[in-house]
């Protein structure tokens, strides 16, 4: 029964219009979903497509293929992700090339698995993200990051004064 | 890349901090258009095209913060101030401190609240004196924020204070530390730099404070003494390369900073921190294992109070939950081989008795063997920083490798060889071990509850033997007790064959025999639990044993003779009672031996339970009972199974003592009760009915059987808290109730016929023994004493009278009645004392209506004249007087009764019109007896035909006033 049930094909809608059909265990992978089809009913999902009103069919696609990977990953229980995620466990192979995309895909990785409560695709969006910053000088994160400087030169040079401590030596 | 609404972007979370990455760039790029070109559509083209960066929102950015190294998460901190705010914010810095341990939420309070006191008291002192203006305390919230802030301010001063202070140790250290070379700050790369506080490094972790809104300062301070010597470990390829082990030489400062670091390496959280922190788990690794290789060393040279105390701390700093030195220690240690401790088991066998066992030798083992550990904690406690944990260890592996190998084959041995010196091997190695484990004394420091520790050794030391020592246990007491009770019923069908018989006391010093006996039992329930009885049950029964032969011996000599010397004098009267015309004879006739049979038999009613049998059982359970006892203390679920096993040797004691004993023996009394016949004895004499008065023996001894169970519940199970008394659902309390009920029931049963029995004895005392002229001296007697012959219809008037000064010579009640009289008050006062007060009175109500009832059959069946009527006065009186001892009101009532009834034969013929009156005053009889019946008494009166006419015109006068 479980396993029939796992295998069920439910049917994404993106914010374009385009039909993605997945297995349940992959769409599952996913706490908005799972809630909504434990809420509605097995019946009422198959039923119509399931609106993904904030994504995008591209972004769907990239989303849904990480879900397929991991479809048999142990769900993280709501407990433990916050401990978890501190001993970082550094992202695995096929996650480090999945997440070789241009930065405006990443964020919109990082924003569908925000909005469709993936947590380990958030967590390893975030890790990458983290990744990129690594080794930048201020100026470097700025740039990649589009932010303006609004120190005055002194304010910035009291902050890295203030820190010294932490730089490598 | 197709369009992407901007309204989509919008950050929905709303609060503080809710940076977009791009909304800034957004705005100010915005501004410097407008600057360039005041076009609206180039504006909005411009943001269109900027905008198409996505936007992440502030919680995504916070958690990537997490993820960032130190460095370049403050490197972050300087490209705006949205972004500095979000890195200084002091949670992120104080979930690094918790992480490493050294954040501690009740001190960062005790310091805020400081704070907050503090300022206020300045703000009263000083107010404006500072000169500087502090605005007064706020009402709203903003409280905390100012506080926080002054907090900060105070907590810099104070920095600063230290810091001067730190700086003047680092002088005088430096001024030290010129004779210690190799502690220097070694490494070529930092020749630059400053000489390091070495000590205040070490330190650094353990000083490290909770102030609130210091947090990213304290990790700061933490960081820069750590992080290079992590970064370095991490990098470095070979052991001998950290810089760790370079700047400190001692094993000690060595292991402490290992331990800072490990602590250190658990607040890195970027990118690869799993793999840099097994390398600094295999560097430790690397360095516990020399560590532990010298302290090996200094074990083999036994150095005690040198190298295994010096390892053993180093051992301690660098993993304070590690066993390894402990388990090192444990392990190899010398006591497991040591010839002097390792004794034989076998001698507690060898040396005793055939099918004995000696608990000496063990006792000589725990002895030596508690002596050597109790030295080996003294050492434990001078090498190890925590001795107790480790003292605990080693007791364990003592008990692991010592005392279980000393115990099983022991045990083993003792079940194969006899039951018995198991069961007393198991209880007394128990009572041993506990000894052995109370007298340790473990090292000082720490708070371990030494009876705990020592119930769980014991508990696993006998968990494997447990089971099968309870069920041997209840298995050979059940055995012993049915042993016991056969072999007495045995004894018992043997004196039945051979007719033999003797009585254990009389009844005039059944009570004090009671009380001698009681007191004995008590003797031996009090005496000192021996540990090991050295065998069961036996000098128990020698306070009976003595009384047994001699009764014995009574029996033997005159078999049943004193009893049947007695003979009845009253032989041969009118009944067709053949039975013994010649007393003292040998028993010629079949009847005369039926009946002396009959009553050998009666007589062996009251053995046929014996107290002895009862107390050797009691005495079998109390050994039992005390060798389970000493588990209870062991409490939890073996206690309970302890408890239990009590319970249930105490059940199976009344379950055999009952069922097995005393009920049979009542149902046997009651079947030879019911089948007595007093036509059939010959002897009316003693004043008893024999089968009732053994019965009542029966009782007295099943009475004291069970005071002798309540004693023994009492002092075994309820004083030592075995069984709750209070509780009714308990099973031993529950087993008490229902052997005392079974007794209750036995002696009502056996009552119930030795009423019969009884009433059929006094309406044969009745029958045999009341001559005709008691009650009518003037009417067969007549031709006999009285030579006046005058026809004994027409004995009306003048008759009597002369006669009658020969017999109102005894004016006194007649034989029979003092006979029946002794007879039922003999027994009713047996009762008394064995009996409780309830059933006693049941019992003597249903014997005084029972003897009314044959008083008055036995009325009807007399004749009685006038002059008798005195006689049959006395009588009535005799019993009244009777029946008022017992005290009870109904009962005197029908006495009453009777005796006004027996007025109206003194009224003289005379006055028979009188007599009606009498007769038809129904309150004269308080209502039991109707005039009818008083009638038919009155029909009783020898010269009733004369007076009829008289009392029936009187009675139905109105009748003859018609005539």
């Amino acid at each position: 029964m479980a396993d029939s049930s796992s295998t069920t094909k439910i049917v994404l809608e993106s914010n374009e219009g385009a039909r993605i059909d997945v297995e349940r265990i992959v769409a599952e992978r996913s706490v908005l979903i799972k809630n909504l089809i434990d809420d509605l009913g097995e019946e009422a999902v198959l039923a119509e497509p399931i609106p993904i009103p904030n994504v995008n069919t591209a972004v769907l696609k990239k989303v849904i293929d990480w879900c397929k990977y991991h479809k048999n990953d142990a769900a993280q229980s709501a407990d433990d992700d916050n401990d978890n995620r501190k001993k970082t466990t550094d992202i695995d192979e096929w996650d480090q090339k999945f997440m070789q995309v241009d930065q405006e895909m990443l964020f919109e990785i990082i924003l569908a698995a925000n909005y469709l409560d993936i947590k380990q695709l958030l967590d390893v969006g975030c890790k990458t993200v983290a990744n990129m910053i690594k080794g930048k000088s201020p100026e470097e994160i700025r740039k990649t990051f589009n932010i303006t400087n609004d120190f005055t030169p002194e304010e910035e040079e009291q902050i890295r004064r203030e820190n010294e401590w932490a730089e490598d030596r | 890349m197709s369009n992407i609404t901007p309204l989509r972007r919008a950050p929905t979370t709303g609060g503080v901090g809710t940076g977009k990455m791009t909304a800034a760039t957004t705005t100010t790029a915005g501004q410097k258009y407008h600057q360039h070109s005041t076009s609206i559509l180039k504006t909005l083209q411009a943001t269109e095209m900027l905008d198409t960066k996505p936007v992440l929102p502030a919680e995504i950015i916070a958690t990537i913060l997490d993820y960032l190294p130190v460095p370049d998460l403050l490197r972050f901190a300087r490209t705006s101030r949205r972004y500095k705010e979000m890195v200084y914010d002091d949670t992120r810095w104080v979930a690094r401190l918790k992480s490493m341990g050294v954040w501690d939420e009740a001190e960062a309070r005790k310091r805020f609240e400081e704070a907050v006191q503090r300022r206020r008291q300045q703000t009263i002192s000083s107010g404006v004196g500072r000169g500087q203006p502090i605005p007064p305390p706020s009402p709203t919230g903003t409280t905390k924020r100012e506080s926080l802030f002054f907090d900060a301010d105070l907590e810099q001063e104070r920095r600063q204070h230290e810091l001067l202070q730190i700086q003047l140790q680092k002088q005088q250290i430096s001024d030290l530390r010129d004779g210690f070379e190799t502690m220097k700050v070694s490494g070529g790369g930092s020749g630059g730099e400053p000489p390091r506080d070495v000590e205040g490094l070490l330190l650094v972790v353990k000083n490290a404070r909770s102030i609130r809104g210091h947090a990213r300062q304290e990790y700061g301070r933490i960081y820069g003494a750590l992080a290079p010597f992590y970064f370095d470990l991490v990098r470095a390829r070979t052991h001998t390369d950290p810089l760790v082990f370079k700047v400190f030489r001692d094993p000690d400062r060595q292991a402490r900073m290992l331990a800072n670091l490990r602590s250190f390496a658990r607040s890195d959280w970027a990118d690869g921190a799993e793999g840099r922190r097994e390398k600094l788990e295999g560097m430790t690794g690397i360095f516990e294992s020399a560590v532990l290789r010298e302290f090996e060393q200094g074990y083999e040279f036994w150095d005690v109070d040198g190298r295994m105390k010096k390892y053993a701390h180093v051992l301690e700093v660098l993993n304070p939950g590690s066993s390894a030195g402990v388990e090192l220690f444990i392990q190899k240690h010398p006591i497991f081989a040591d010839r002097e401790v390792l004794a034989n088991a076998m001698d507690c066998v060898n040396q005793a008795m055939a099918d004995s066992i000696t608990l000496e030798p063990s006792r000589r083992f725990f002895e030596v063997l508690g002596r050597k550990v109790n030295e080996q904690g003294e050492i434990i406690g001078r090498i190890f920083p925590r001795p107790q944990r480790v003292f605990w260890g080693f007791v364990d592996k003592v008990r692991e490798e010592i005392m279980v190998e000393y115990i099983t084959p022991l045990f083993d041995d003792a079940h194969q060889r006899s039951i018995p010196s198991y069961l007393r091997a198991v209880s007394g190695i128990f009572e041993q071990t506990m000894l052995f484990l109370r007298t340790l004394t473990p090292p000082k420091g720490g708070e371990v509850d030494q009876e705990a520790r020592a119930k769980e050794i014991a508990l696993r030391i006998f968990e494997p033997h447990i089971d099968l020592y309870f069920q041997d246990e209840i298995d050979t007491f059940t055995a012993q007790a049915e042993r016991e009770v056969g072999e007495w019923e045995k004894k018992l069908s043997e004196q039945e064959a051979s007719a033999e018989s003797f009585y254990m006391g009389s009844f005039a010093n059944r009570q004090a025999d009671k009380k001698d006996f009681l007191t004995s039992f008590k003797k031996v329930v009090m005496m000192p639990v021996t540990v090991l009885p050295t065998s069961l049950g036996l000098p128990i029964g020698s306070p009976f044993a003595s009384s047994k032969p001699a009764a014995t011996a009574a029996a033997n000599g005159g078999p049943s003779t004193p009893s049947r010397a007695g003979s009845p004098a009253p032989a041969g009267t009118p009944g067709d009672r053949a039975s013994s015309p010649l007393p003292g004879k040998a028993f010629a006739d079949e009847l005369a031996a039926k009946a002396a049979l009959m009553t050998s038999r009666l007589e062996g009613i009251k053995s046929l339970f014996s107290i002895e049998v009862a107390l050797s059982l009691v005495h079998g359970a109390k050994a039992s009972l005390g060798r389970v006892a000493v588990f209870i203390q062991l409490g939890g679920q073996v206690g309970g199974e302890a408890r239990e096993m009590c319970e249930t040797i105490f059940v199976t004691l009344l379950r055999i003592l009952g069922n097995g004993h005393v009920k049979p023996g009542f149902d046997k009394a009651v079947t030879h009760l019911s089948q007595y016949n007093p036509r059939e004895v010959s002897e009316h004499e003693k004043g008893g009915v024999a089968p009732l008065v053994t019965f009542i023996e029966l009782v007295n001894v099943g009475d004291l059987i069970s005071q002798m169970i309540d004693v023994f519940y009492e002092q075994q199970l309820a004083q030592p808290k075995i069984a709750d008394r209070n509780d009714f659902l308990d099973p031993a309390g529950m087993a008490k109730k229902k052997f005392e009920q079974m007794l209750d029931e036995s002696v009502a049963a056996g009552l119930n016929k030795g009423i019969d029995v009884l009433m059929d004895e006094v309406e044969y005392i009745c029958a045999t023994t009341q001559s005709p002229t008691d009650y009518n001296p003037g009417g067969i007697s007549a031709p006999d004493s009285i030579l006046s012959g005058t026809i004994p219809g027409m004995e009306k008037a003048p008759a009597p009278r002369p006669s009658a000064g020969a017999i109102d010579m005894d004016i006194g009640p007649s034989k029979t009645a003092q006979r029946i009289k002794d007879l039922v008050a003999s027994h009713t006062s047996m009762l008394v004392g064995s009996t409780d007060k309830s059933m006693l009175d049941v019992f003597n109500g249903e014997v005084g209506l029972r003897l009314f009832t044959a008083v008055c059959k036995h009325l009807k069946r007399q004749r009685i004249s006038t002059e008798g009527a005195i006689k049959l006065i006395a009588d009535m009186n005799l019993y009244f007087e009777y029946i008022r001892t017992l005290k009870n009101k109904d009962l005197l009532a029908y006495f009453k009764a009777l005796r006004e009834l027996s007025q109206i034969y003194l009224i003289d013929a005379k006055h028979a019109k009188e007599m009606a009156t009498i007769i038809a005053d129904g309150d004269r009889f308080g209502g039991i007896f109707r005039a009818e019946e008083v009638y038919e008494y009155a029909e009783r009166r020898a010269d009733w035909y004369q007076v009829k006419r008289e009392v029936e015109r009187a009675m139905y006068g109105l009748e003859c006033c018609v005539m």
